[in-house]
């Protein structure tokens, strides 16, 4: 044990026990590392016009890309439609997410637990394109839902192919990961803290309201940054669900990228969005406080 | 999905440079048919394809056939043809062996790859002598391209959705009880140049004034059109969300022989005529580039044009070809003079130029 | 206008009658259990009572019935007169602390002070003033701004008081607040409710498994055992003169032994066990003992005389001998465990308090044990006859 423990002091010796911590950070820097470098090549795509004579990109760097992506209608309106569409589905999937994540947190019943877990499963075992194709089929023409409307003598109605039905597919997308988020945060809220505010005055909305809401804001928070980053850069659904007239920022860039082969135009929108999903993340951050995601010490 | 599209589509410029030279010089050194036999037979040739009764089409007609023929397997990659794009460009671009042999695309996105010289000259094709001017593609030298079919943007419709006979201008789409009941492709493609006319213009203006196009489409878009690409035509015909539509014949035909009531016409304006073709990518090892040009000089015979054809409805570039049965004399196989004078044709330079344009033109109008 | 000194409402006067609470036949079951099972009680204004018993007795299952999260299955609770099922806990006044505080951990300790009176809407202008007092009165005078993870265990336990307190509840109900805590802060936090709640003159209801905290704070004790109320009397009598022999058995170090009833004269009771003949005192209701029938009694070992000299023993009314088989030295007094030839009995525990100046014995040391007739009590059989003790303490 002792040669062992000598052997261990040659290769390892204890001086070096203090880099320890650094070396398991060695991962993650890499990962890091990796996505700015990606994003220095997009950054260095996006300064560069594409030349439709050759199909290559100009050789010297240009800010026409970031003027027309912010000059363009185009551009501004599916922006807005992505920023509006994203606090809009942030807002409604929270509202949603809420109650569901305290009913399985806090019924009494195993059973109704189980069962509010495998309806939160089974959708992730079935993915966002499948997903909205089964709504396809289902809200459709002759789906499921206007076949019902026709037994009581109601006129096909056009339930796809719109806004609406585009935030409806990311609110139902999104639900579980909400769901998720939330579960964790509201069981580590004690029961007893809502007995207490019962006995201490409170009705079920003042103590909903003072001690839950203020308790449950890591999950709170959390969830809506997942929510907020995943609908902001969304592609399928406004791609399956939208018919066409509903595109997001993603829509917009893989257009770029795969449709008129302008990568200086695609990696423009790309860092855009980037920049729009960070500023926005820094803002509800800063709005709610870092701390709330449990980061950092308590203070 | 997406992080892979991203990473494939970083070409580092100056690694372009290098590799572009490095090939350009190679293809200077080469002596075409230096053989005196055959090169060496590769395992297999990587053919790109769209899927569906596309591939089905190409594999009856050609590629089995050449297997058949020359010992050659062929494998189909599904790739969307967009998607294949930006990975043979960064391909080339990095002197690494391209991911296809054969990328199976429309004449303008293989114009575009002509143009930026990533695709190998084809020039030498013997079977070429014997194909219609179609195979030639326009305002570009050689043949970086071989088209080997063309195909009509047609104006499809549900002969029930017009109870007083088939419609007979792109106007009549405008009718109020088609609003949310017609669909065009999400760039507008094939249906720009019918606009112009719709709208008053007229098609030697393109691309200098096109303001009557985007007029007549302002106006569609009170329509609330449907958006989509080849698969959706078809689907939406299926499940009865549309009445008409501006898409390529053949996705018609296909909900046509899936049962579905379709019918289509070339309207007065006329439609879009367009075509494909097959190409090669630079940077293949020498013999596998000299069998890849065999399959393309096969799929350039009348034997391997007729199968191929007949899946896909559509004329062929080889003289002599036979229509299908159901689409003898119909206007979206167009085989005499008299049937080309209503379609429209765009030389592919001036598409591959302002497309792009076009494209978020369209985009702007319909997705404000 | 509100006095300034003295703040705090006085104890209510002897005149009034009416019982505080008041609890009528209330049983409650759980899929199919019964929790607690035809408990009646009645405590009068400004009382403190202690309901102890054993984990799982349905104490506080009582308590959470009086407080208003649980709805009894049958009978009827009244506070002040008013009956209260149908009352949600939010309407009803009671301050409760609970077992493990519950203190909102979001805000400060004058916030979690403030938070029952912004709920019943009281003046906010009033609200710091008397949320201070309160701090005052539980020894936290100027401790309100620190946050609860900012607070010693002893601190928390007062911002709780404070908390369930300064809404002047008509009730205040403790369930194991002190459990967690260790022995000493415990003790300390005993008397710390005692003084507050003499001050305040609040009625209050306490829960608790040990026994030095019922006996210590109470004016009155309550044992439960199984969903059942076994005895409701005050410390004292709780203690020197247990009800049944469950109670007997859960306060103090209790001694059981069994024999059969030889004789009945008022409360003296002949018992034979095995060859001893002993008396004792009838325990609980009377009127249950038979000549001729088992009967169980039980002494406590503080009662029980030790001594090698059999004269010494002289006057004691039960005389018996014994040999000392453990000797547990606890500090403040030594335990003797002492085997006797009395049936059905494990080795009988014996106190010596006086540590310093009397003989010690060893294991082995033959003895004499004696006792005086009065603090034997005697109870009809139990149907089991060697129900286990429960653990001391927590």
């Amino acid at each position: 044990m002792d040669a062992l423990e000598a052997a261990a002091a040659v290769v390892w010796p204890a001086r070096f026990a203090a880099a320890v911590p650094y070396l398991m950070l060695a991962p993650a820097v890499l990962l890091v590392g990796l996505l700015v470098i990606g994003l220095a090549y997009i950054g260095d795509t996006s300064l560069r016009t594409l030349d439709t004579s050759t199909f290559l990109l100009s050789d010297d760097y240009t800010l026409a890309n970031y003027r027309r992506a912010l000059s363009e209608s185009l551009f501004r309106t599916v922006a807005a439609r992505s920023l509006q569409a994203s606090l809009i589905v942030t807002a409604v999937t929270l509202l949603l997410a809420f109650p569901y994540a305290y009913l399985m947190v806090r019924t009494p019943s195993a059973a109704l637990r189980k069962l509010l877990l495998i309806a939160l499963f089974l959708p992730f075992f079935i993915g966002q394109v499948v997903r909205a194709y089964g709504w396809l089929i289902i809200l459709g023409n002759q789906g499921m839902v206007n076949d019902a409307l026709s037994l009581v003598g109601v006129a096909p109605l056009r339930l796809l192919y719109n806004y609406p039905s585009v935030l409806f597919g990311l609110i139902q997308y999104m639900l579980p990961f909400a769901v998720l988020m939330l579960a964790p945060a509201l069981t580590a809220i004690p029961e007893e803290l809502e007995a207490a505010a019962h006995s201490l005055g409170a009705n079920w909305l003042r103590a909903f309201w003072h001690v839950v809401l203020p308790l449950a804001r890591p999950g709170l928070v959390g969830a809506g940054l997942v929510v907020l980053t995943l609908t902001l850069t969304d592609f399928a659904m406004p791609a399956i669900l939208g018919g066409g007239s509903q595109d997001f920022i993603a829509n917009a860039i893989y257009d770029q990228f795969f449709r008129t082969s302008d990568q200086g135009l695609g990696a423009t929108l790309a860092l855009l969005l980037v920049a729009a999903g960070s500023l926005l993340v820094g803002l509800v951050l800063y709005l709610f406080g870092a701390g709330t995601l449990a980061m950092g010490r308590r203070r | 999905m997406k992080g892979q599209k991203f990473d494939s589509t970083v070409v580092l410029r100056r690694t372009f440079l290098k590799g572009a030279a490095a090939f350009g010089g190679a293809a200077a050194l080469r002596v075409p048919h230096a053989f005196a036999q055959e090169p060496a037979k590769p395992a297999e040739i990587i053919v790109r394809a769209w899927g569906g009764s596309w591939v089905d089409s190409l594999k009856a007609g050609v590629s089995d056939p050449f297997t058949a023929k020359t010992g050659v397997a062929v494998r189909h990659d599904l790739t969307e043809d967009n998607e294949i794009q930006p990975k043979v460009w960064a391909a080339v671009a990095q002197g690494r062996v391209p991911p296809i042999h054969i990328n199976w695309d429309t004449t303008t996105n293989a114009t575009k790859s002509a143009l930026r010289g990533v695709t190998e000259d084809l020039s030498d094709l013997a079977n070429l002598k014997n194909t219609t001017d179609l195979a030639k593609p326009v305002g570009l030298d050689g043949y970086p391209i071989v088209n080997t079919y063309g195909y009509v943007y047609v104006l499809a419709f549900r002969p029930e959705a017009f109870p007083d006979g088939p419609p007979k201008s792109w106007k009549d789409l405008l009718d109020p009880k088609f609003k949310g009941r017609i669909a065009f492709y999400n760039d507008g493609i094939g249906f720009h140049f019918p606009a112009q006319v719709a709208g008053g213009g007229k098609l030697e203006d393109i691309p200098g004034n096109m303001q009557p196009a985007w007029d007549f489409i302002a106006k569609m878009k009170e329509q609330q059109p449907l958006l989509g690409e080849d698969p959706d035509f078809t689907a939406w015909f299926q499940r009865g969300e549309i009445d008409a539509a501006c898409t390529i014949s053949t996705n018609a035909r296909e909900a046509k022989k899936n049962g579905v009531n379709i019918d289509w016409v070339v309207p007065a304006e006329g439609a879009k005529f367009d075509t494909d073709g097959l190409w090669i990518p630079k940077g293949l090892p020498e013999n596998e580039l000299y069998w890849a040009k065999e399959y393309i000089n096969f799929a350039l015979t009348k034997e391997a044009q007729q199968v191929w054809l007949d899946g896909l409805g559509l004329p062929g570039v080889v003289p002599g070809v036979n229509p299908p049965a159901d689409l003898a004399d119909d206007p979206s196989y167009p085989t005499s003079e008299e049937d080309f004078k209503n379609l429209i044709r765009i030389s592919s330079k001036v598409q591959v130029e302002n497309e792009s344009e076009w494209f978020s033109k369209f985009k702007s109008i319909m997705q404000g | 206008m509100e006095r300034m000194k003295p703040a705090f409402r006085q104890p209510q006067a002897a005149e009034d009658r009416q019982a505080a609470v008041s609890v009528r036949g209330v049983s409650m079951v759980y899929d199919g259990v019964h929790a607690v099972r035809d408990a009646s009680f009645d405590l009068a204004q400004g009382k403190f009572l202690t309901i102890l018993g054993p984990s799982g007795s349905g104490k506080t299952t009582l308590l959470r019935l009086i407080a208003g999260f649980l709805e009894p299955t049958s009978g009827e609770i009244f506070i002040n007169g008013r009956a209260v099922s149908a009352v949600p806990p939010h309407r009803r006044s009671i301050g409760m602390v609970f077992q493990k505080l519950a203190l909102f951990p979001h805000m400060t300790a004058a916030q979690n002070v403030a938070f029952p009176l912004k709920m019943r809407r009281r003046d906010a202008r009033t609200i710091p003033e008397r949320v201070e007092r309160y701090l005052e009165l539980v020894r936290l005078g100027g401790l309100g701004g620190r946050r609860v993870h900012e607070l010693s265990g002893g601190q928390q336990q007062r911002v709780a008081i404070a908390r369930a307190l300064v809404f002047e509840p008509d009730l205040l109900l403790l369930d194991e607040p002190l459990a967690a805590l260790d022995r000493k802060l415990r003790e300390e936090m005993q008397l710390e409710f005692r003084r507050i709640q003499r001050q305040l003159g609040v009625t209050t209801i306490n829960v608790t498994h040990d026994q030095r905290e019922a006996l210590v704070v109470s004016d009155e004790v309550i044992v439960m055992e199984a969903g059942m109320i076994e005895q409701n009397a005050s410390p004292l009598d709780t203690y020197r003169a247990p009800a049944t022999s469950f109670v007997a058995n859960f306060l103090g170090v209790t001694n059981r032994l069994s024999g059969v009833v030889t004789s009945l004269d008022g409360d003296r009771i002949g018992l034979l066990a095995g060859d001893h003949l002993m008396v004792g005192a009838a325990a609980g209701p009377g009127g249950s003992l038979q000549i001729g029938a088992r009967a169980s009694a039980a002494i406590r070992a503080e009662q029980i005389r030790i001594s090698p000299d059999l004269f010494a023993l002289s006057g004691l009314e039960t005389v018996l001998s014994g040999t000392v088989s453990d000797v547990i030295f606890e500090g403040d007094r030594v335990v003797y465990e002492i085997l006797t030839v009395l049936p059905e009995t494990g080795p009988l525990r014996v106190f010596d308090h006086d540590v310093g100046s009397r003989r010690q014995y060893r294991a082995g040391d033959a003895v004499h044990l004696g006792w005086n007739a009065r603090d034997l009590f005697v109870y009809k059989a139990d149907p089991e006859p060697a129900a286990t003790k429960p653990d001391r303490g927590d």
